[in-house]
């Protein structure tokens, strides 16, 4: 948002434009400021609309369509449809007819807005509102779209289809890796010293031994565990390391890195790899110091990386998990950005671009099938024959079964197998053959086709796609669906696909999936830099966007994970999550709330009050235990600090708690600094995004560009006044008057989210007010008020309902019925507002819908 | 935008790349300057020096039994004893024997401890091959889709410095690539794909249809679009093999690899071949002008069972002289190396040069070199350099005795035949005297 200081339009982004009904209510209200009857006026005889009766209204209603039709049709056609010539977008929206009377009042006609006012304004907005502006497209069934998987799927499906030859990956609470220290050049159970868990991984040993009890001059360190990939996109690992090492990635069979030799010089060691969010990548690494007749170097070692969009950085503890996960597979191909103008991802079009990345995703898939899967295939069935290749049709089979989410029936296995086979006389090739035909198969592509699925096939395709953008990969998954246990007759069938949906979202795959909503809740894109003016936020640096977007992910993750899951803490959490930086940066509401020092168990990443127990050992004991070896044990006991386990000096600890100024994610300094100027705050942004994403209304773009005043033409005024000054015409107001009532309650809040009292030498004004769909209106004094308006009320809850809905699902809610819709918002009430069970019931409503003609 | 990457992201052909991009391909048949080639083939652990060297110098020469297998080169042959690797400093003589071979400079200190020397790490500069294939690469005219081409006959994976021979800098080993299979995908791996994604189009878009007739004619229309777009890569793909076939056929016919062969020591005869078929079949493609074959690594174990041989090289070759029954077994081992130098020849000599210019020996030189002069003493003098063709400008069908001159000057003397001289290669200290006289034709 920085560098839109000087660019036009950019104050409101396009409407988020869907088949809901509620979204196609629209947009009128500029549309009154701009076109109007030449004629207004004829008088109106009916008493105020305050105090009406039936005859009142009906008497007012037809003064309206009066009016309306001589004069307001000819532009706005005779329905409201809107007309071509005129002013072409239809009069719907959200609007109540107290603010469409205001809109009338002040804005029409436009020539003359004084002609139109107090009963004839009242009566137009009485009849607009009853006759067509309120229930635009009721009565309009919206179809839900048949769909190609979109970018995110593919590279999910294919993830799994990987891991179905594996195991699958689980939610491990630990933190840091597993690191086993030896007293010898390589790995030597009698020689091992210690076992412990490292935070991190950034060392500078010198020439001394890395922990009592081992050679300097010779010792061994093994790493081993999994690192989390918070978002898709690409990473750079940098390693730096003096002595011999091998980093492996991804399996086993993967060396990402190998300085097997230590040569005087090559220390820094780059990599980039495409990571899919929610996947865990095995990683290990041998560190070892090799005894030497030369001199040795001093040993340092160092895993950094460079995150999408960020800087590089040493690995932060949250992204290092210590066990090991099975080999996992990452789509390097990249693929076009899917269709996103319904405010989630769709798969609804076809082209030759999206054709090329599926073929390249195919003949990565199928090499690293040839070279991976299938050796190990054929050690797993070593004692089953393959004569006549007997033991590759089988592999292929269950790959295609796989993929195809269903099992094959003859001619399909003779397609897409037995075909191929014949044409290629070497399995390296058939892999790769039929590897490219069956993920470029519709079978494959499009998840919603169904040829020989049963009925309890079809749920557990729709929970894993809902769920985890993905197809069924699990054993027990595909077990069950294959023996009938969704039977849709079974008394027991919604509760037991609840359960395997509750099982499903207790999953790194539906983490991923939560994380990227939450992202496009709160308007921040995964991978975009956050720059700030350095005369005005010299301390704003590219290590402080790091932390707080780390701070911001380990908020929405505590709070989503928590077993109540609760939606109002996203407003009303009074702590965040710091790190010396943001402490430095933010001030007393980012202190660490005990001296972080005295906690420095190295595997914990501090656990705050609420029912929050990651990151600890599980056996509760600090994650740290000597090796069996009782010489070297005593040694440990004897605790000198010179050998105590780095600890993470970055890591998130709980900051100290401000009910007043802390308000949840709403106030996190990542969500507000997006939502402003690199130097100035923005009430415009901030109120939009209120609008739109946390209250789901709508809003239509503004008339024409504008470039926001500069705030040194203006040295005196506060953003505030500022913003009064130029949204203040009437014509403005017709917005602004909802958009800046939100945004100004945001104003303690700088361009950096730092809070604030004064600007300018005046005392912050952040009162503001909101007026709901119905018509009444709520006064804020300031950001707590809002925060705690946000929490309860129910349009935000709804909306938030049907924002869930359409990320999970990627179809418009309304596309399932208004009775799903209420269903789902009443479940959501009932649970106290648990986010994880409310997606937990979106899946069960997908998953058990009859489809037509099938029950 | 990166070649590869360019080409990845168009998907088009070797064979449509190279009309593409403007890259030297059959057809322009007048070319100037015929295409010089020089390939290094690296067998490891020393030889026999009695049965390898001919025992006069000059043009009447012998043909002793391990290079017998030469013989029917010998007007195309040179053989250069008196070289001497004299470079020292840390790694033990195996190590320095390959790692200082092509790049005549000592090893970086490090940890790698071999024998009773002192450890060292990879190479401080760049080897002899790599240099001319960046001088070539750095002329449009020379230039080539990979510049170079690194092959191994099993190669360990295992990267340290035994296992490498190549570097394209200071501690920058070149590994080189053992797999048949891996090396075809590289070579061949776009046309390969193109073709699999051409000959299973058929096939998908039956499926296609089929899967239409399962959904509603309303969501029939996207897999409508779907057909149309497989449709259209398939009339792509014919109008792209017929424009490469017309063009350049010859140049880019993809050669058939025997399926299923494992990488292993039983199969080392046939890994051979194919790398060699793949290695000529790049030169006449003009994939790249420089090449190496290293057949597994210094101290390297082939067990060459189908010599009867079932001890590892590497632990015979430290037998002593005495041990009749080990010498005779290294004279057979060494003798099969030269039978793999002379199948490479032979293959070259029936190969046209797509130049134009006479045959692809006429236009390649082959260095058959070895780390050690001989396995059971260690020596780094009278290392083994044999050469085959007339890629250099060298004078052919002679026998040298240099009398022990550092191996430096023959790495200057390879630029010079290449026709890029320079003052010095490797350590300056080493290269006094220039390039080596009397070499040159």
């Amino acid at each position: 948002m920085s560098s839109h200081q000087t660019h036009a339009c950019v104050l409101i982004k396009p409407p988020r434009h869907h088949g809901s009904v509620r979204r196609f209510r629209l947009l009128v209200l500029v549309a009154w400021c701009l076109l109007c009857c030449a004629v207004w006026g004829l008088p109106v005889q009916a008493d105020p609309p305050q105090a009406q009766s039936a005859e009142q209204q009906s008497v007012l209603l037809k003064q309206g369509a009066t009016l309306y039709t001589n004069q307001c049709a000819k532009c706005h056609g005779k329905t409201g449809q809107g007309n071509k010539e005129h002013y072409s977008d239809p009069l719907a929206g959200d609007t109540s007819i107290k603010e469409l009377t205001e809109i009338i009042e002040a804005t029409m006609p436009e020539s003359d807005p004084d002609q139109c006012i107090g009963d004839d304004a009242a009566a137009v907005a009485a009849y607009i509102y009853e006759s067509f502006y309120q229930n635009a497209d009721s009565g309009q069934v919206v179809r839900r779209s048949f769909s190609r998987l979109t970018g995110a799927q593919l590279q999910q499906s294919l993830a799994d289809l990987y891991q179905h030859f594996h195991s699958s990956a689980w939610i491990e609470e630990k933190r840091g890796l597993e690191a086993f220290y030896f007293n010898a050049g390589r790995w030597d159970n009698k020689k091992l010293t210690k076992k412990r868990i490292d935070p991190i991984l950034d060392f500078q040993f010198g020439k001394q031994a890395p922990i009592e009890g081992v050679d300097a001059k010779e010792f061994y360190i093994h790493w081993t565990g999994s690192v989390i990939a918070p978002q898709t996109g690409r990473y750079q690992f940098v390693v730096e390391s003096t002595c011999s090492m091998k980093l492996r990635f991804g399996s086993d069979e993967r060396t990402l890195i190998n300085n097997h030799v230590q040569s005087e010089g090559k220390t820094e060691f780059r990599r980039t790899l495409n990571l899919i969010a929610g996947r865990q990548y095995p990683i290990s690494i041998d560190f070892t110091q090799r005894k030497r007749k030369t001199e040795q170097p001093a040993a340092t070692f160092s895993l950094r990386w460079v995150p999408p969009g960020g800087i590089e950085h040493v690995i932060p503890s949250e992204s290092l998990i210590p066990n090991r996960m099975p080999p996992t597979f990452a789509l390097q191909t990249k693929l076009p950005p899917d269709d996103h103008s319904y405010g989630y991802d769709r798969g609804t079009r076809v082209d030759s671009q999206w054709d090329q990345a599926v073929t390249q995703s195919a003949l990565e898939f199928g090499a690293l099938a040839a070279k991976e899967l299938w050796p190990h295939y054929k050690r797993k069935n070593k004692d089953k024959p393959n004569e006549d290749r007997a033991l590759l049709k089988a592999f292929l089979t269950e790959l295609a079964q796989t993929a195809f989410r269903e099992p094959l029936s003859e001619p399909t296995r003779k397609r897409y197998i037995l075909d191929q086979l014949a044409q290629s006389p070497d399995d390296q090739m058939a892999i790769a053959r039929c590897c490219l035909l069956i993920i470029k198969s519709p079978r494959f592509l499009y998840p919603m086709v169904d040829d020989q699925s049963s009925l309890s096939q079809r749920v557990a395709k729709r929970l894993s796609l809902v769920l985890h953008d993905s197809l069924p990969s699990d054993s027990w998954l595909i077990g069950q669906a294959k023996n009938g246990h969704f039977d849709a007759t079974h008394k027991q069938f919604e509760n037991r696909v609840r359960q395997a949906a509750d099982r499903m979202t207790r999953d790194p795959r539906m983490a991923a999936k939560v994380n990227e909503m939450f992202y496009q809740w709160l308007d921040l894109e995964t991978s975009a830099e956050m720059v700030k003016s350095e005369k005005a936020y010299p301390e704003f640096d590219a290590h402080v966007a790091q932390d707080l977007k780390r701070s911001l992910d380990q908020a929405i993750n505590r709070i989503f994970w928590d077993p109540n899951s609760d939606y109002r803490q996203l407003f009303r959490r009074d702590w965040n999550w710091t790190t010396p930086a943001l402490a430095r940066v933010y001030g007393q509401n980012w202190q660490p709330i005990s001296d972080p020092s005295e906690s420095a168990n190295p595997s914990e990443t501090s656990s705050p009050s609420e029912s929050e127990t990651a990151d600890v050992d599980a056996s509760g004991q600090p994650a740290e235990s000597s090796a069996e070896s009782s010489a070297e044990s005593s040694a440990e006991s004897s605790g000198s600090h010179k050998y105590a386990t780095v600890p993470d000096p970055n890591r998130l600890v709980q900051s100290q708690s401000n009910p007043q100024q802390t308000l949840g994610v709403l106030t996190h300094p990542m969500v507000l600094a997006n939502l402003s100027y690199h130097d100035v705050s923005s009430p415009v942004h901030r109120g939009v995004f209120l609008i739109r994403h946390v209250l789901g209304r709508a809003l239509r773009p503004p008339n024409e560009a504008f470039t926001p005043f500069n705030p040194e033409l203006h040295p005196d005024l506060t953003t505030r006044e500022r913003v009064e000054l130029q949204t203040g015409e009437a014509k403005c107001q017709v917005c602004h008057t909802k958009i800046n009532g939100l945004g100004y309650t945001l104003e303690n809040y700088d361009a950096i989210g730092r809070f604030r009292t004064m600007e300018k030498s005046k005392a912050i004004n952040a009162t503001g007010n909101y007026t709901s769909t119905s018509g009444q209106t709520v006064e804020f004094k300031n950001a707590k008020d809002l925060a705690n308006f946000l929490a309860d009320n129910p349009e935000a809850h709804r909306a938030f309902v049907e924002r869930s809905f359409e990320h999970f699902v990627k179809q418009p809610l309304s596309s399932y019925g208004s009775d799903v819709e209420e269903r789902l918002v009443k479940h959501f009430q009932q649970t106290n507002f648990n986010m994880r069970q409310l997606i937990i019931e979106i899946a069960v409503v997908v998953a058990t819908e009859i489809p037509n003609g099938d029950s | 935008m990166k070649r590869r990457e360019f080409l990845r992201t168009t998907g088009i052909s070797s064979a449509a790349a190279s009309l593409v991009m403007g890259l030297p391909s059959l057809g322009s048949a007048a070319e100037a300057e015929r295409r010089r080639r020089i390939v290094f083939v690296f067998s490891p652990n020393g030889v026999i020096p009695k049965h390898f060297w001919p025992d006069q110098a000059g043009a009447e020469f012998d043909f002793k039994r391990i290079l017998k297998p030469l013989e029917p080169f010998r007007d195309q042959l040179l053989t250069a004893k008196g070289i001497n690797n004299q470079i020292r400093g840390d790694g033990d003589g195996h190590m320095r024997g390959i790692g200082c071979l092509l790049t005549g400079i000592e090893l970086f200190p490090g940890d790698i401890q071999g024998g009773s020397d002192t450890p060292a790490g990879w190479s401080m500069g760049i080897s002899v091959d790599q240099f001319i294939r960046n001088q070539l690469q750095a002329n449009p005219a020379t230039q080539t889709r990979f510049g170079s081409l690194e092959f191994g006959v099993m190669v360990p994976d295992r990267a340290d410095t035994w296992t490498r021979m190549s570097y394209a800098g200071p501690n920058q080993p070149v590994a080189p690539i053992s797999d048949p299979y891996a090396m075809f995908d590289k070579l061949y791996g776009q046309t390969k794909n193109r073709q699999m994604l051409s000959s299973v189009l058929d096939d998908l878009s039956g499926d296609l249809k089929h899967v239409a007739s399962l959904v509603s004619s309303e969501d029939r229309q996207l897999l409508n679009q779907h057909l149309d777009l497989v449709r259209k890569v398939e009339k792509d793909l014919q109008t792209e093999f017929a424009a490469a076939t017309k063009n350049d056929g010859a140049a880019h016919a993809v050669p058939k690899l025997q399926p299923n062969i494992e990488e292993q020591n039983d199969n080392m005869p046939e890994i051979t071949r194919m790398q060699i078929e793949l290695m000529v079949n790049s030169f006449v493609a003009d994939f790249a002008r420089v090449a190496s074959l290293q057949i597994t690594n210094s101290v390297g174990q082939p067990r060459m069972r189908w010599l009867d041989i079932p001890e590892g090289h590497h632990g015979l070759s430290h037998e002593p002289d005495s041990n009749e029954e080990a010498y005779e077994k290294l004279i057979k081992i060494n003798t099969w190396y030269a039978e793999q130098v002379a199948h490479l020849a032979k293959r070259m000599q029936e190969t046209p040069d797509p130049s134009g210019q006479g045959n692809l020996l006429d236009n390649t030189t082959i260095v058959w070199t070895n780390e050690l002069g001989k396995g059971n003493s260690h020596t780094r003098n009278d290392i083994p350099f044999v050469m085959v063709g007339g890629g250099l400008d060298f004078k052919m069908g002679i026998s040298h005795d240099f009398g022990g001159v550092s191996h430096n000057r023959l790495l200057l003397s390879f630029l010079e035949g290449f026709g890029m001289p320079q003052k010095s290669f490797g350590n300056p200290n080493f290269c006094g005297d220039g390039p080596l006289t009397g070499i040159m034709a």
